[in-house]
């Protein structure tokens, strides 16, 4: 019987057992604990090597945050004190209600260890979670020490060395969510009561329900109705252009217009005359040249949302679900990452050569191996947590749900590409100067297609090919026309989109944003809806006339204030979340961050109280009286 | 003072192409105080292109044959025709026809709300820091308009034409190119009534009428507004 005791806690019981599964090779005893159904504890014993070598190790887990930040319990009544108070009010961190079974286990067994090893996911939250984890183990052994295992799949081989090089906590990660969690308790608990109590009187449809306001939810649904109010608002425009086509080797070609079109019918007329009046064209330039298409880059947490739910039909929310369900079962790397780069250390060739079994892309896979591997592109980010999304092992898709074998496919097809060279082709330009105006066509020919083969999400495909031009000559076109067009007003926001935005814009982290998206769905802010039908139809956010009411509200509140202030628009939260880097980076102390942002909104806040009677009259406006936007 | 008079104006006139008025030159040069007769004449013509730029050419300059527009020039049955010569102009109305002017009404709004789009990302345009007024200034400049540009131009002797950007000029854009800005039009070609407007023809001397420049700018989104409306108008009219 090995001597040291070691406890090892997972951020979920999934986790927990794959990494047992591992560490203990099948060999091992399971407990359930008293008071909660789901978590178990894990007992065999584990050489970690070095410091520690043959230990008896409890493998267990929680279910996320052990804690919650609350306000003390004379604070609990809305009524109880005014809203504003809530930025300064104490506050409690206690162990979350339905949590305490599993606080419980990890203190007793605690008592028993030499050491605990946090194995929460390798993100901000994990880290927080991680010292979560070790406060409950301080409380049974003052004694014990702590250590971190650094991981990013469950693959076996990845895992036991994981166990063998243990770290230490990142402070600075924690430190900085939990001033996060502190934020948004803050100032999502005081505008929240102060929306609700003034505004829920103001309509029946509204009776029981909370108007919540969190700092990440509004500028999301601020996109929503942003892009709303410009479809709604648009106004088609005519416009004129210049279409000239020329019939060589019997080959209609279609020159179009540098311009593209202009707004003035006059302009556009009198330019074609005067292209007639040079009646001959002169070619001023034919360039043949090599193109390629290039392969996608490795896969990202925000790409594999906004890719997934354009070409799976899948929302954010449910891709990530089904994401982690496949990185717990090991057969994807972290599905939470920002990195798309791969490390060099990383043995691509390796994990290809693991996809060869499978019927559908074994074969694309063998002949990356057969020579046509490339070493992937790299991005520009790398959050030095976790590699690009990809393939751990393969899995008969037949083994796998309707959900998790699209999901699945994307990323074994995304890495393939990846790993593939560039589409190939030939690409000629000709350009004309026809009086004073000037004109081009393209051919494109696809010559080898490579990693289109496998990603079959991207499109690249041979047009017409053009007849021969020489520089210089000239030819009297066979149509030179007046064409005109109308303008067309934006679609509405589908999720790929608010993803890119919210992503571009710094709302949110990758791991979160789909989370907000759902929230606003469920506070009825916004409603999914179909647009086209069929095969088509695309799925488009539209804001309720509650979330517009909201908004504009909002954006009437704090109109005309110097430096344009807003809860509706990113700005606030970008902020935030970049100084949260500086504190995650240790360039700034959470206590600061915490003062400085509270200090903002603060102010904020005393404005919508001064100017709720305008709040008021955009929820009587939009939503009472229902006037149009 | 005669001479100062005479060297002055043949300078403007031979740097500049501007004939200027002697009435025009007579009432700046008594508005120069004593004390800044003894300015060096270099200057002082300095001070008078700064004060013609800034004038209305119909004051400010004479008009003879050579240097104003033919008063047909507007006749659009006129398929082509060169004007010869140098002719001063000043700009009262810019336009960007490459652009929907609906699209023109947001980006007026947006800046109006203190912020602009850059790609997707919404960036803010208003800054408290100091250091920020260079990035300030060349977000400005990223959202002057890209053209081909409209504009109505008139002469010294108050004749107006429609000038339409044929080539990308240099300067000429709304919020580089203010109301009131002078350019100098040399061997234009005029074609059914619109000066094509070409970097080897037009010199762009800038300048502005600070009143008609405010008033076209407080009254810039509105014009944009009405001409998308009465479009939709007309529309409503057909269906």
């Amino acid at each position: 019987m090995a001597g040291t005791k070691i406890l090892c806690v997972a951020e979920k019981p999934a986790i927990a057992k794959a990494v047992a599964l591992h560490l203990s090779g099948g060999q091992m005893q399971t407990h359930n604990i008293t008071g909660n159904p789901y978590v178990k504890n894990y007992v065999f014993d584990f050489n970690f090597e070095g410091r520690w070598g043959d230990c008896s190790v409890t493998m267990t887990s929680v279910l996320g945050h052990l804690t919650n930040v609350d306000f003390p319990r004379q604070y609990a009544g809305w009524a109880s004190c005014p809203p504003a108070e809530l930025f300064e009010a104490p506050i409690n961190i206690r162990v979350d209600q339905d949590k305490t079974a599993i606080a419980e286990n990890i203190k007793r067994q605690a008592r028993y260890s030499r050491a605990l090893f946090i194995w929460t996911d390798c993100d901000r939250e994990g880290e927080h979670i991680g010292t979560e984890i070790r406060n409950q183990a301080k409380e049974g052994n003052r004694q014990i020490v702590v250590k971190r295992a650094v991981f990013n799949n469950t693959e076996r081989a990845h895992i036991i060395h994981a166990a063998k090089t243990l770290e230490e906590l990142d402070e600075r990660q924690a430190n900085a969510v939990a001033a996060r969690i502190e934020l948004d308790l803050r100032i999502g608990a005081a505008f929240t009561r102060l929306l609700t109590l003034q505004l829920q009187p103001l309509h029946e449809t509204l009776e029981g329900k909370t108007l919540s306001y969190g700092s990440c939810q509004f500028p999301t649904l601020g996109f929503v109705v942003d892009r709303y109010l410009r479809v709604k608002r648009f106004k088609p425009e005519t416009f004129w252009g210049i279409k000239v086509m020329h019939t060589r080797e019997n080959i209609k070609v279609n020159f179009l217009w540098s311009r593209v079109h202009l707004f003035d019918r006059a302009t556009v007329i009198m330019m074609l005359e005067r292209c007639m009046m040079a009646k001959k064209a002169k070619v001023t330039k034919v360039n043949q040249k090599p193109t390629s298409k290039w392969r996608p880059l490795p896969l990202t947490t925000v790409d594999l949302q906004m890719m997934g739910s354009r070409f799976l039909r899948m929302n954010g929310a449910a891709i990530m679900k089904t994401a982690e369900a496949l990185y717990t079962k090991g057969f994807i790397s972290y599905p939470r990452t920002e990195t798309d780069q791969f490390d060099k250390a990383i043995d691509l060739k390796k994990l290809v050569e693991k996809q060869l079994p499978d019927h559908n892309w074994g074969q694309y896979a063998q002949g990356l191996l057969d020579g046509n591997f490339r070493t992937p592109r790299q991005g520009r980010n790398n959050d030095r947590a976790h590699p690009p999304i990809h393939p751990v092992c393969w899995v008969s898709l037949d083994t796998l749900n309707a959900d998790e074998k699209k999901v699945y496919e994307f990323v074994v097809r995304r890495f393939l590409a990846c790993c593939s060279d560039d589409a190939k082709g030939q690409s000629t330009d000709v350009e004309i100067q026809y009086g004073d105006e000037e004109f081009h066509a393209r051919g494109l020919i696809v010559l080898e297609r490579n990693y289109l083969d496998v990603y079959v999400y991207d499109k690249w495909e041979s047009t017409q090919q053009l007849p021969n031009y020489r520089v210089g000559e000239e030819f009297e076109p066979t149509v030179a026309d007046i064409f005109d067009g109308k303008t067309t007003a934006p679609n509405h926001l589908t999720e790929p989109e608010l993803i890119g935005l919210m992503d571009a814009n710094g709302i949110g982290t990758d791991a979160t944003m789909a989370e907000h998206i759902e929230k606003i769905k469920t506070r009825s802010y916004i409603v999914v809806t179909s647009r086209g039908t069929g095969r088509s139809a695309v799925k488009v956010l539209i804001p309720t006339r509650l979330g517009i009411a909201l908004i504009l509200g909002y954006d009437d509140v704090f109109a005309g204030l110097p430096n344009s202030p807003s809860l509706s628009k990113p700005f606030l939260r970008k902020q935030m979340e970049l100084e949260m880097r500086e504190v995650c980076a240790g360039t700034r102390i959470r206590r600061q961050l915490v003062q400085e942002s509270l200090d903002t909104y603060r102010e904020l806040f005393i404005h919508t109280q001064r100017r709720m009677n305008l709040m008021k009259s955009a929820f009587q406006k939009y939503l009472v009286e229902e006037a149009d936007v | 003072m005669t001479n100062i008079h005479d060297q002055i104006t043949t300078h403007l006139l031979q740097t500049k192409s501007f004939p200027v008025s002697p009435t025009w030159l007579h009432s700046f040069l008594s508005t120069i105080s004593a004390a800044q007769r003894n300015t060096p004449i270099p200057a002082l013509t300095q001070t008078a292109l700064f004060r013609l730029l800034t004038s209305d050419i119909r004051e400010s300059l004479t008009s003879s044959a050579s240097t104003i527009l033919p008063v047909d020039i507007p006749d659009a049955n006129v398929r082509e025709r060169r004007l010869t010569g140098t002719i001063p102009v000043q700009v009262l109305d810019i336009e960007d026809i490459g652009t929907s002017s609906w699209s023109q009404v947001e980006a007026i709004e947006r800046v109006e709300r203190g912020e602009a789009v850059r790609g997707r990302e919404i960036v803010r345009t208003v800054n408290v820091g100091d250091e920020d007024q260079d990035e300030l200034a060349t977000t400005a400049n990223a959202n002057a308009s890209n053209g081909p540009h409209r504009l109505i131009l008139q002469d010294a002797k108050g004749t107006r034409v429609m000038g339409i950007e044929m080539k990308k000029i240099t300067g000429l854009a709304i919020g580089k190119m203010a109301i009131g800005a002078k350019l100098l039009l040399r061997g234009v070609v005029v074609g059914r009534g619109m000066v094509l407007l070409t970097p080897d023809t037009v010199t762009v001397l800038g300048g502005k009428i600070e009143a008609m420049d405010q008033a076209w700018r407080a009254g810039r989104k509105e014009r944009l507004l009405q001409k998308v409306t009465a479009e939709a108008g007309t529309d409503a009219g057909r269906a």
